[in-house]
């Protein structure tokens, strides 16, 4: 496992962003400064896990470590805070994958680690 | 005396299933593999690729500790046979993604009866009042080897427990349980094997029946209920027969069983199968009503308990998802796809 992602698996688990303690603004993933106020006055926060769809494609030649789950979605997906991130969708159908559908978070498997074996776990959503 | 009952009362605080969003109908099988596909069991749940014991405890741990309304578990154990480590616990990672760091965690091995060896042991540390509230999951991705009669029905899926003390929130009590077992070799993956082996014969009358009747009755022999005492009861489902013959001959009816029998939509999820039942029944349940929940698990023994719903039941309504609408939101896939998802299948 990379030892980066060792680092900061709670942002990966359990979606551990920044809360600007000045003007309030939530953002993921972490920040040091407040992209809205500029201020440095950052705690962590737990995200909320639910959200919607505001763009998505469709990957067929994903990077390498993904080949096998090729093709799947990939979203922007605004959480109900305001934060975005680009997620992974699971168990979700074409039809159901659409801008503005619903997404709730959950842990899925993100790679499996080639040489050591060891699995990295991480957040995905899939449309309610 | 052989019950066991803790001094302080432990109750289910919450509790939350995970049913994977895939099914394999059995005909697929007998399609590749000729024989079945036409009994009571229609189809089985069947994890995605990327998730395994460890992403689908999570799930079901985080509907659990919603429903409690706790962010403080003393305990996690994780009841499975399908680790995606050998060595390195699942629980910890499960008990990280929950956010729980001071807490004991271990994975529990005891075939399909590890899910409920660790809500005896939650109610146990609850009871003796080392910690305020644990969680106890049972959850597997149960694999049958190609063309075996285990592939029909080994499944995914399982459910999670927070159990606490007593109080006006709980949800059931954990009044009693009973355990028996015994050296019966009926069903085994020895290290390093990929699929588990059965003696055919010994699944029956000297593993499931034996040991869930013994179970079964210590508890109504020291407790002196009978089976008419419960409005549910709930027997580890291997197959849709098995649990029907046993309650049989414990003396419930189909009304008792039907609402936890699980397995003809969703297969045999090892030790997440009788605490899944379990779920389903709490989904329907009202106060006052008695559950009787009896697992089983090859080597072989059987926990069996009695538990009563109260009135916090009320309020767990629409917290998280029901079992049934888990079971419902689905889609069908092939053997080819199963295949591919179960890592039976390489490049």
């Amino acid at each position: 496992m990379a030892i980066r992602h060792w680092r900061v698996k709670d942002r990966y688990y359990r979606l551990i962003g920044s809360r600007c303690t000045e003007c309030g603004a939530e953002c993921f993933p972490p920040v040091y400064r407040c992209r809205k106020c500029g201020s440095e006055k950052i705690e962590d926060r737990e995200m909320p896990q639910s959200g919607k769809i505001v763009t998505y494609t469709q990957l067929h030649e994903p990077l390498p470590g993904f080949e096998a789950q090729a093709p799947f979605y990939l979203a922007v997906v605004e959480l109900d805070n305001g934060a975005k991130m680009l997620t992974q969708l699971v168990d979700s159908t074409d039809e159901s994958v659409k801008t503005g559908a619903k997404v709730v978070a959950t842990v899925r498997r993100a790679r499996v680690d080639g040489d050591s074996g060891q699995i990295t776990y991480g957040y995905k959503f899939r449309v309610t | 005396m052989y019950l066991m009952q803790s001094k302080e009362r432990a109750a289910i605080q919450g509790y939350g299933a995970y049913v994977p969003y895939y099914r394999l109908p059995t005909t697929e099988i007998a399609k590749v593999w000729k024989g079945g596909g036409s009994g009571p069991n229609v189809e089985k749940a069947v994890a995605a690729m990327d998730e395994d014991t460890v992403t689908m405890a999570i799930e079901a741990g985080r509907y659990a500790m919603k429903m409690a309304g706790t962010e403080r578990l003393g305990a996690v154990f994780v009841g499975t046979e399908s680790k995606p480590y050998a060595v390195k616990p699942t629980s910890t990672i499960v008990a990280q993604a929950l956010g729980q760091h001071h807490t004991l965690a271990a994975d529990l091995e005891f075939a399909c009866k590890a899910g409920t060896e660790a809500m005896q042991i939650v109610t146990g540390l609850v009871g003796s009042g080392m910690i305020e509230a644990g969680l106890a999951i049972g959850m597997d991705t149960a694999q049958g080897r190609p063309g075996d009669d285990l592939e029909y029905t080994a499944a995914s899926g399982g459910a999670a427990y927070v159990i606490g003390r007593k109080d006006k929130k709980s949800a059931a009590v954990i009044d009693c349980s009973t355990s028996f077992v015994s050296d019966t070799g009926d069903f085994w993956r020895r290290a390093h094997e990929r699929y588990p082996r059965h003696l055919s014969r010994f699944t029956g009358e000297p593993a499931y029946f034996h040991h869930i009747e013994n179970s079964v009755n210590t508890l109504f022999k020291e407790t002196g209920h009978k089976p008419s005492d419960f409005k549910y009861a709930v027997f580890h489902q291997p197959n849709p027969r098995f649990p029907v013959e046993v309650a049989t001959r414990l003396g419930f009816t189909m009304e008792q069983i039907k609402t936890g029998l699980l397995n003809p939509l969703i297969g045999n999820t090892y030790a997440g199968s009788s605490p899944i039942g379990l779920a389903a029944v709490l989904d329907e349940a009202s106060p006052g009503d008695k559950i009787l929940l009896a697992s089983f698990g090859s080597g072989a023994g059987s926990d069996a308990f009695c538990i009563e719903v109260l009135d916090g039941i009320a309020a767990t309504r629409g917290v998280n998802p029901t079992v049934k609408s888990m079971m419902e939101r689905s889609t069908r896939i092939d053997y080819s796809t199963y295949s591919k998802f179960r890592d039976k299948l390489h490049k």
